[in-house]
């Protein structure tokens, strides 16, 4: 049995060697430690141990393991799940009336999926790249893919890939084979929370302020420590206990792995140079999602500018579609007036990901943290490929949108049966009032400092799970109301308006033991 | 020592006196007896004066602006709406009918239970050349004393730095010369001293750009503009910017007295922002919507959003740069403008007419350079009440309500006699930020308790 184990960590320690060798990052440590071997403090006869404990003294040791511990959290493969014929058969199925609607949206408006920008275009583009929202383009017609509740549908009509009663109701979740967290499950994975440890982000009127300020002092002079650490696990558990707001932006870029360096400038000049010389569909239902939600938003319209680069930039990040775990389904695309070869073919859109009515979302709240468009870029992409991206996929993964649903079914049935039933006396779905909470992880929902506290804890536990218990704790916070109505419209509009919650308190208290 | 038995009785050594005790008693029954019954008889007429239970006399009060804000909060309270002839108890006045009303020639005399919005000589305040004048005169006067305020260090105040440098044209023409010449290729920004809304506001980066002005607008045409005097400021042309854009901070501070100095910071407010990047070149001088914020100026433009009308709260801002400059800096940024707010109300707060009935609440348009030091650039004794986004409402109502909360005493009925010190509870979103009664009333007994709170002093 060690064995086995002992190989397989072989293996894995072959591959990570491998992947490490191709990334960008290898060359400077590589150079670095060159160096490093050339000073006095590295011995020829003691070549091993007096390297290491070098590395470990120049910090290039933090770097090392930074690295092995991000290539665990991105490339370590999807969990099998026993359905994974049936889930992906319905992403495929999914992906295809995507494809086909974004074709026959081409077909009406009578324009190519992609083509070359003409000089002029280009040159109009390129000055105006520091203001896009001053871009004249018409985007009226234009309209979103697909918006939550049309996903919502698609996860409705799933049929379960076991079979099931002819006469059952069709409108729960509970029909997936699914595993997924129970509270005690939940206890056990917010520790911190569940014991009533005090985290950063309670609200100060519920402590003496100067209290308050003396935790808040105190995680500060931990924090800065965490940070000259240097090193990934550290933060992450540093995390769990809420983060100084001042210090976040350092704390994620850890954890992610995200710290920009000369060559992820040059890399996003690329990107930028693609956006530049190409005119894809896909670019005019960024710039219309941003329309719809950023701009017309006073949480972030002072951040629409910024957001048009970083987004526009993501659609042509190839990297994002190798990362992903779940691999999206693309299309081939040959540009407009031009023969049909390899050469000539892109994949379309290059990062694979089509955007749905509130994409958007998953990048404003960095705009928070970073005020230098790179550095935002590779942070939100990170977090994108290790999260968000489950959240509009049909999967079976415990992280998945289709799990969490059912995370959040279950807890309501099981801890609010007085609410379950008025859902299904009134016929709605309980998911349905959620949905778009869950797949925009409350994104545009929750203020913004509310919300980095929620994904403080999805990156402090590694973990989307907080996300379907927060939104059946708030329908529990608005029970009595919730109760008073019963028309959907009436129910959206008691859950309408966020600004009241505040998040750590509310987890804090539905996770305590009793 | 022995030890307290607490079950001792003391004996009764004077059992004589105890009829008479018992008498005593029972006459001091019978009378109170007889003044309930009295009271229970009265209780029609509550006005009876020694009349101990509350009276419920209705609030009324007042308004000649036509704003659902000011009405919707009164009548929350239960108030009822008078007009101006009526007794009112509070009158939410423009300045125009606040001038007249305590002009000599209205004859208008208040009683104890009225309050009006405005100082009769607000315009102290809230008049740009005025301001900029009582602000250096304080600056002069500390200086005199010897006050460490006024220090000086490279000829600028250390810690009295809080307005771009100004001059009142055409009288300080001369000494706006000497300075300009100082730092030529600098941008000057003119502004007519009485107007407000950013209406006749431009940039100059010449000298003669100003002289062909002055030249104009002597014109017989426009006789009108050379009665008008302008003040002209040092144009801050390093504004910090959040995505690329320009911006101002509008906060909102209660006065309900000036001598002695109370004053109450409003925790929310917004920063309003240009529709159009920043750009300091000598082409986009004209160009008012890259440099002015006033919403009646930039709802003219053609990016103008009405979802969220360029308005980002200061609570989010202060997230942003909590996040990207860190804790330090942003809370000092926060502290210097409770600085200057303080500064600027005792500047003008021996010439403000003071008057018990007068309570007024202040729009501080303020700008932040990028080095994060805040600029005061003008106060406003009428600050917008309308609203142009959900948002706003909700803002503009609470602000109401808080005011009203701090100026009527816990009575609930209007009263100048009281001491206007009202409870924490009554603050609201209002932050103390001075009360010279307090610190008087702190010197007194803990000198230590000063050191800690009263860094205004």
């Amino acid at each position: 049995m060690d064995d086995i184990k002992d190989k397989s960590i072989h293996h894995t320690a072959i591959k990570i060697c491998e992947d490490f060798k191709s990334s960008p990052s290898y060359q400077a440590l590589f150079r670095d430690l060159q160096k490093l071997v050339s000073t006095p403090s590295v011995k020829y006869d003691d070549f091993k141990d007096s390297l290491l404990k070098a590395m470990k003294d120049n910090g290039l040791d933090a770097g090392l393991r930074n690295n092995v511990y991000h290539w665990m959290k991105t490339k370590k493969k999807e969990i099998a799940c026993p359905h994974d014929t049936f889930f992906r058969k319905s992403q495929i199925h999914w992906d295809k009336r995507i494809h086909k609607s974004l074709n026959s949206m081409c077909t009406e408006l009578g324009i190519n999926l992609a083509k070359v920008r003409t000089v002029s275009e280009k040159e109009e583009l390129a000055n105006k790249w520091g203001e896009l929202s001053n871009y004249e383009v018409d985007i009226h017609k234009y309209r979103p893919v697909y918006a939550p509740k049309d996903f919502l549908e698609v996860l409705l009509n799933l049929k379960g890939p076991t079979t099931r009663n002819k006469g059952s109701p069709k409108w729960e979740f509970a029909q997936m084979p699914l595993k997924v967290k129970n509270l005690a499950d939940l206890r056990c994975l917010y520790l911190e929370l569940s014991r009533g440890e005090q985290i950063l982000g309670i609200n100060s009127s519920m402590l003496s302020s100067t209290h308050y300020s003396a935790l808040e002092a105190e995680r500060m002079i931990l924090g800065e420590k965490v940070l000259t650490k240097n090193y990934a696990p550290i933060a992450q558990e540093f995390l769990k206990k809420g983060c100084p707001q001042c210090l976040r932006a350092k704390i994620w870029t850890l954890i992610l792995g995200a710290e920009v360096k000369p060559y992820h400038y040059s890399y996003f000049e690329s990107l930028k140079e693609s956006v530049l010389q190409y005119d894809l569909m896909i670019d005019k239902l960024i710039i219309k999602d941003i329309n719809l939600t950023a701009s017309n938003d006073d949480q972030y319209f002072v951040f629409e500018d910024v957001l048009y680069q970083v987004l526009l930039c993501f659609s042509r990040d190839g990297d994002v579609l190798k990362d992903l775990s779940t691999q999206p389904g693309f299309m081939q695309v040959v540009i407009k007036g031009k023969q049909s070869n390899t050469e000539n073919t892109i994949i379309f859109p290059p990062s694979g990901v089509i955007p749905f009515h509130g994409f958007t979302m998953y990048a404003a709240p960095f705009c928070y943290l970073y005020d230098d468009p790179v550095q935002l870029y590779f942070v939100f992409r990170t977090f994108y490929v290790r999260y968000f991206h489950r959240l509009h996929r049909v999967c079976g993964n415990p992280q998945g949108v289709v799990s969490l649903c059912l995370q959040y079914e279950k807890m309501l049935q099981c801890f609010e049966p007085s609410l379950w039933h008025h859902f299904r006396k009134c016929q709605i779905h309980p998911v349905r009032v959620v949905i778009k909470w869950i797949m925009r992880a409350f994104s545009g929902h929750l203020p913004p400092e509310q919300l980095l506290n929620l994904w403080d804890l999805i990156l402090a536990y590694d973990s989307l799970e907080i996300i379907p218990l927060l939104a059946l704790v708030i329908l529990v916070f608005r029970k009595d109301n919730l109760l008073k109505v019963n028309t959907l419209q009436n129910i959206e509009a008691v859950l309408a308006d966020l600004s009241s919650i505040s998040v750590i308190p509310l987890l804090q208290m539905s996770l305590l033991k009793d | 020592m022995l030890p307290k038995d607490e079950k001792f009785v003391f004996p009764d050594l004077f059992p004589e006196n105890k009829a008479a005790k018992e008498e005593e008693e029972t006459t001091l029954n019978q009378a109170k007896k007889g003044l309930q019954e009295f009271l229970e008889k009265n209780k029609e007429r509550p006005n009876m004066p020694g009349c101990k239970f509350t009276v419920t006399m209705r609030v009324t009060f007042c308004t000649d602006l036509d704003k659902s804000v000011v009405v919707a909060n009164c009548e929350k309270r239960g108030w009822m709406h008078v007009g101006p002839e009526d007794d009112w108890n509070i009158y939410w006045a423009g300045t125009q009918t606040c001038r007249s009303l305590f002009s000599v020639d209205s004859g208008y005399r208040m009683h104890d239970n009225q309050l009006i919005n405005h100082f009769p000589n607000h315009y102290e305040i809230s008049r740009k050349d005025l301001l900029v004048k009582n602000i250096k005169r304080y600056r002069r006067d500390l200086e005199k004393e010897g006050n460490v305020l006024a220090e000086r260090g490279d000829s600028k105040y250390l810690h009295l730095d809080f307005i771009p440098v100004t001059f009142v044209l055409p009288a300080d023409y001369n000494m706006f010369v000497e300075e300009y010449r100082k730092a030529p290729q600098s941008t000057w920004i003119m502004k007519p001293c009485g107007r407000s809304q950013g209406s006749g506001i431009f940039l100059i980066n010449k000298l003669s750009k100003l002289k062909r002005w002055s030249r104009e607008s002597k014109s017989p045409f426009q006789q009108q503009l050379t009665k008008e005097s302008y003040v002209i400021s040092k144009y801050i042309d390093n504004p910090l910017l959040i995505g690329g854009k320009k911006f101002d901070l509008r906060l909102y501070v209660l006065v309900t007295s000036f001598r002695p100095l109370k004053a109450y910071q409003f925790r929310l407010g917004f920063c309003r922002f240009c529709t159009v990047k920043y750009d300091s070149s000598v082409a986009e001088l004209d160009n008012m919507y890259v440099h002015l914020t006033n919403v009646s100026v930039q709802k003219h433009g053609g990016e103008y959003n009405s979802m969220h009308g360029g308005k980002l709260s200061v609570q989010n801002l202060r997230l942003h740069l909590e996040s990207t400059r860190g804790k330090q800096v942003t809370e000092r940024l926060f502290d210097q403008i409770s600085w200057l707010i303080i500064h600027s109300l005792k500047a003008v707060a021996p010439v403000i007419a003071t008057d018990r009935h007068c309570f007024e609440c202040y729009g501080y348009d303020i700008i932040i350079d990028n080095k994060l030091k805040p600029w005061l650039i003008e106060v406003n004794a009428s600050p917008s009440l309308t609203s142009t986004t959900a948002n706003d409402r909700i803002l503009k109502h609470k602000l109401m309500d808080n005011i009203f909360s701090i100026i009527v005493p816990p009575s609930g009925m209007p009263d100048v006699r009281w001491n206007k010190i009202p409870s924490q509870e009554a603050l609201g979103d209002f932050e103390l930020l001075i009360d010279e009664d307090l610190i008087h009333l702190h010197e007194g007994e803990n000198s230590s308790f000063l050191s800690k709170n009263n860094r205004w002093k």
